[in-house]
């Protein structure tokens, strides 16, 4: 989860960069309006206490009793008047009011002065009264300075914090949030091993880059289960079909070494023999020939195929294997543009796939005839292989998928449960369908839907 | 001149060939079955319309009168099954079938039938020998009392037997139909 947490310490910063430069904007913003609101208000005391003090005529009394009236008093508000003589320096009260030489010159020179030291704020002025020119100081203390700033700071701060904690829930869920179907697919995979090669990973069918993972993905898995029950279902075959004449060879030549025979009892003998070596051979061809798929791995190539010729080539390997299989390929529905037949595909693969399904329909039939159908749409090619065997129990249908599942029926026939996962793995590939109806006694469909490779003629 | 006369020799030998067909339908592969059988028995060729009427009563409001369109209810009627299904048929019987198109027929009245009929230049209807459709629709209706009441000329096809067959309802039920198990 290195990635979550990366996201989330990202998101983190990202917040709080944003708020820590937003307090200090408004912090900053904040104290140096008040500074300078505070400079005016002590200038306007300025002049209003030089009028008062120095200017004495006619109203200065009212003007008096205004200021004491209105005029709130500031904290430590004290106001002083200096003569100025030309050619003197105002060194002596600079040192007795604790301010530097350069506020004085500064009033001097520009008509008026600012300091400050420790929440003391000093503005000096220039004034002409009839008595001569003075510099009027007028020295408070800043209120807000002592109170709101230190209220300000502790908001500030208060809110960075709860910002903080709240952004960091926020990223912490967003990051879980992002992260969950990585996750999830994470688990999902882990669970998938050799052993149930057949689980895939669900798939929303978003159009998001995920989506696209687990398509991936799941393609990868059709692959590798493919090329694993390709083995699988040679070894089953193999077993199963290969066992069968080996026995009568063994059987037919100890019953005959039992005792001593005539030439014409040999000679029959070794003529049976012959015969089962010959379909021995035929078979362990026709095996090799559908397990050549599973055994080298690059041969996976996608060409055009029509699917008419290659159902041919599958009738003909079944009736080597089996020769009793009755299999009869009905055309009474081809489309008459031979274009609508041509797919693209894998033609081994393909061929295992079909040969598996009517194998399966003549031995689950007892060699009953089985009907192959073909037709096609206009997007899909159909294929359709209808026998009247056994049937599968309705409630069994939803299993046939699972690798090594055979239905309660099946108890009399050989089979390890390998050809259908196989094959519909096969038709996977090929981005088509397969569908399995089926009624118990009465026989079963299967249908397969091949999307048209839409070749031009 | 010459060309005028050729448009009509043109048309009049169109039309001896040229046949449009009328199948009612609970749009089911089944009632494909019927098409394919009839198409089977239908000497090389023959040109053939052949129209997919269901019957779909509509309701009386305003709203339904306001938004009715008929390739939506058709769309809504018909499964994907029927219409792969009418692709193989089309696929299949592509020097037979002109046109194939699939209808809804909303009118009360046996004269409203009559009319459609006329208006489409309907020659023959074709009927399945167990007509038993099955609607999914609740407004459905059956057509078959109008089809009867015209005096449009039927033609019955199938068997009586009912095979039970695993692939109901899938595209697999047109190619091992009932009316046509050999």
């Amino acid at each position: 989860m290195k990635l979550q947490i990366k996201t989330m310490l990202i998101l983190l910063t990202a917040f709080l960069t944003i708020i820590v430069l937003f307090s200090g904007f408004v912090y900053l913003s904040v104290s140096n309006y008040s500074y300078e609101d505070f400079y005016k208000l002590l200038e306007i005391r300025a002049v209003t206490a030089a009028k008062a003090e120095l200017d004495q005529e006619g109203g200065s009394e009212e003007m008096i009793a205004l200021r004491n009236q209105f005029f709130e008093k500031l904290p430590q508000e004290k106001d002083r008047y200096y003569r100025i003589t030309p050619g003197e320096s105002f060194t002596d009260e600079a040192k007795a009011l604790d301010v530097p030489v350069s506020f004085f010159n500064a009033v001097l020179k520009g008509g008026s002065g600012e300091y400050s030291k420790n929440s003391m704020f000093y503005k000096g002025i220039r004034y002409k009264s009839k008595l001569g020119e003075y510099v009027v100081v007028a020295s408070a203390q800043n209120y807000f300075e002592l109170h709101h700033s230190a209220y300000l700071r502790r908001t500030l701060i208060l809110a960075i914090g709860a910002a903080f904690l709240f952004s960091a829930l926020i990223a912490l869920y967003f990051s879980r949030y992002v992260f969950r179907p990585l996750r999830k697919i994470t688990d999902r995979v882990k669970e998938i091993s050799s052993e149930n090669l057949h689980l895939r990973l669900e798939n929303n069918m978003n159009n998001d880059e995920l989506s696209d993972l687990t398509r991936t993905f799941n393609n990868m898995l059709d692959r590798i289960e493919t090329s694993f029950e390709t083995q699988n279902n040679f070894i089953s075959n193999a077993s199963h079909e290969l066992r069968t004449p080996l026995t009568a060879i063994i059987g037919e030549a100890d019953v005959t070494l039992s005792k001593i025979r005539t030439t014409d009892e040999y000679i029959e003998t070794i003529k049976v023999i012959l015969d089962e070596a010959e379909t021995l051979d035929r078979k362990t061809k026709a095996l090799l020939f559908l397990a050549q798929t599973g055994f080298n791995g690059k041969n996976q190539k996608f060409d055009k195929l029509r699917i008419d010729q290659l159902l041919w080539d599958v009738k003909e390997t079944i009736e080597k294997i089996n020769t009793n299989s009755r299999i009869h390929i009905d055309t009474s529905l081809l489309p008459e543009n031979p274009l609508k037949l041509k797919i693209k595909g894998n033609e081994q693969l393909l061929h295992l796939a079909l040969s598996n399904i009517i194998s399966n329909a003549c031995k689950y039939s007892n060699n009953r005839q089985v009907n192959v159908s073909i037709g096609a749409s206009d997007q899909n090619v159909f294929i359709i292989v209808k026998d009247h065997g056994i049937g599968i129990p309705e409630k069994e249908l939803k299993y046939i998928y699972d690798p090594f599942f055979r239905a309660s029926n099946t108890l009399k026939y050989e089979g390890y449960g390998i050809g259908l996962p196989l094959t519909r793995n096969i038709i996977r590939l090929h981005n088509g369908e397969i569908i399995v109806t089926s009624m118990v006694g009465e026989g079963t469909t299967v249908q397969i839907n091949l999307p048209i490779g839409q070749f031009e003629l | 001149m010459r060309v005028q006369q050729f448009c009509i020799l043109n048309r009049k030998t169109k039309n001896a060939m040229e046949k449009t067909v009328l199948v009612p339908t609970d749009f089911s592969i089944a009632s494909l079955s019927i098409v394919r059988t009839y198409l089977n028995a239908q000497p090389a060729g023959t040109k053939l319309n052949i129209i997919l009427l269901h019957g779909l009563h509509q309701t009386d409001s305003i709203t339904s009168l306001l938004f009715f369109s008929k390739s939506k209810m058709i769309q809504e009627l018909v499964s994907k099954e029927f219409d792969e299904a009418c692709h193989v048929l089309r696929n299949k019987f592509a020097s037979q079938i002109n046109s194939m198109r699939k209808d809804v027929f909303t009118g009360f009245t046996q004269a409203a039938f009559n009319q459609y009929a006329e208006a489409k230049k309907i020659d023959e209807v074709c009927l399945p020998v167990l007509y038993n459709p099955k609607f999914k629709n609740r407004n459905s209706f059956d057509l078959l009392p109008y089809i009867k009441a015209s005096n449009l000329a039927i033609e019955t096809i199938g068997s009586e037997v009912d095979v039970p067959m695993p692939e109901k309802g899938k595209v697999a039920e047109l190619f091992f139909s009932r009316v046509s198990v050999s």
